[in-house]
């Protein structure tokens, strides 16, 4: 089975399918509109670059510059996160690129090494898309879930304040406001991962049907994508949040300001 | 139980007060009163470390509040501010907030004791059956002063407990605090209640 390539005239067909949710987007006046028509954009240029990145990893094969590769998608990833979330890039920068590259390497080797049993973990076939899926899904649960503690943190400081003057640990005055956070961003995962295959067919099965390999071994990978990306997401989690914290507060235990000032 | 020195605190580089000496014993309820804007509730906050401290020091049972005594004092004391917004919706998840604790493993949740201090309070017991967006700010303080009660706290510290209360209920209020003095209690409060202040052993002017 071999898959069929689409030409750029089919892509460019295909493309103009977006004409109908930019016409709604705009007859809604939802301000949708030229977000939609600039992520489309970024979305082809980018995509061909990594595609032509890509081409190259492929070509080289070579641990070091895959690893390389590794850590720009780390720091691009935490850019992103920190971006989206307005907070202070001098106090969250490193602890969420930590957070996201030894969860990486933590999941990702052991799924690679001893799951998959590779004799080369760092093989480009396999190292590149796994680890780019696990940043993928890392960066958008951190988004969501470091967005959600601080701003409850800063919002309901009472509660913190609350718990602390009636004798709480830090660790057991922030509890609330980590499990808010941890529901927020893990809760759609979790629905997700109950009515796959009923109600929708994920990406990563339909891409290796479409690959020509067969349903009995894209499930397999399937089951293993959704366990590795949501231990890695909550492992980066934690991790943050753990090395953020000695710049989240102070020696009392009070709330510094981790947001950026408003311009 | 509570010793300040000499204290001085700040607010955006501005002097909120400075050289405060202020003693609380065993047993005693100490009211601060003073105008609005004073620093009331920052010297209360300050107690556990909750305000920076530019001069002075504060010491509670015997030992003196730094950053690295201030999780062990927090743990000697029962803490209730005057405004009460906490993220639960209804009042018996409320009232049992402070138990989950490690610090209050001691004081084990009872609903029978918490029906006896409502009792004290003039709190009616369908209150713990509500929502918390059900009842009124006086009544959650009372109901969490009620809670204070259980925690077998060497220090209550209470911001402005009767600001939302008629005389009877201010006189309530006072009477239960009095009970928990018997226990070895100290209190630190804040109030503009005249009557609170004759029913206190000391007050102090800010």
């Amino acid at each position: 089975m071999t898959t069929i390539d689409i030409s750029y005239f089919s892509l460019l067909i295909g493309l103009l399918l977006l004409l109908i949710p930019i016409y709604f987007f705009a007859k809604f006046k939802t301000d949708l509109t030229k977000a939609t028509i600039v992520g489309t954009l970024r979305m082809i240029v980018q995509l061909f670059l990594i595609g032509m990145y890509l081409k190259y990893l492929f070509l080289w094969n070579n641990p070091f510059i895959n690893l390389l590769w590794v850590c720009i998608m780390v720091f691009v990833a935490s850019e992103t996160a920190l971006s989206r979330t307005q907070l202070k890039r001098k106090i969250l920068m490193l602890p969420v690129a930590i957070g996201f590259l030894a969860s990486a390497i933590l999941v990702g080797c052991y799924f690679l090494g001893i799951v998959l049993q590779l004799d080369n973990i760092f093989s480009t076939q396999y190292m590149i898309p796994i680890f780019g899926i696990l940043m993928g899904n890392m960066l958008s649960s951190n988004v969501i879930a470091l967005n959600t503690f601080y701003t409850d943190l800063m919002r309901e400081q009472q509660l913190y304040y609350y718990l602390l003057g009636n004798g709480a640990t830090r660790q057991e005055a922030i509890a609330p406001f980590i499990r808010k956070a941890i529901i927020k961003a893990f809760s759609p995962a979790i629905a997700n991962m109950a009515v796959m295959g009923l109600v929708a067919l994920p990406g990563t099965m339909i891409g290796q049907i479409l690959g020509g390999s067969s349903p009995n071994v894209a499930i397999k990978y399937q089951m293993m994508i959704i366990v590795i990306t949501v231990t890695a997401s909550i492992l980066s989690l934690m991790i943050t949040l753990w090395l953020a914290s000695s710049k989240s507060f102070d020696a009392y235990g009070r709330i510094n300001n981790v947001f950026q000032e408003k311009k | 139980m509570l010793q300040i020195k000499g204290l001085t605190v700040c607010f955006k580089h501005e002097e909120l007060f400075n050289g405060l000496n202020l003693h609380v014993k065993k047993g005693e309820i100490v009211c601060i009163k003073g105008r609005s804007g004073s620093g009331k509730t920052t010297l209360l906050r300050a107690v556990m470390g909750f305000v920076p401290i530019k001069e002075g020091s504060i010491i509670v049972d015997d030992t003196l509040l730094t950053a690295q005594t201030a999780e062990a004092i927090r743990k000697k004391i029962a803490w209730m501010p005057q405004e009460l917004a906490f993220p639960v919706e209804w009042v018996s998840d409320m009232v049992r907030i402070p138990f989950g604790l490690k610090a209050n493993r001691g004081a084990e949740f009872s609903q029978k004791k918490l029906l006896e201090n409502f009792a004290q309070l003039e709190l009616e017991e369908d209150l713990l059956a509500k929502r918390v967006c059900e009842i009124s700010g006086g009544q959650r303080q009372r109901i969490m002063l009620a809670v204070s009660g259980m925690l077998n706290k060497k220090l209550i510290i209470v911001d402005e407990p009767t600001a939302a209360l008629d005389n009877v209920s201010s006189y309530n209020v006072l009477n239960f605090m009095h009970r928990l003095l018997n226990n070895g209690t100290s209190i630190l409060t804040v109030s503009h209640d005249p009557c609170f202040f004759e029913g206190s052993t000391r007050v102090f002017s800010l």
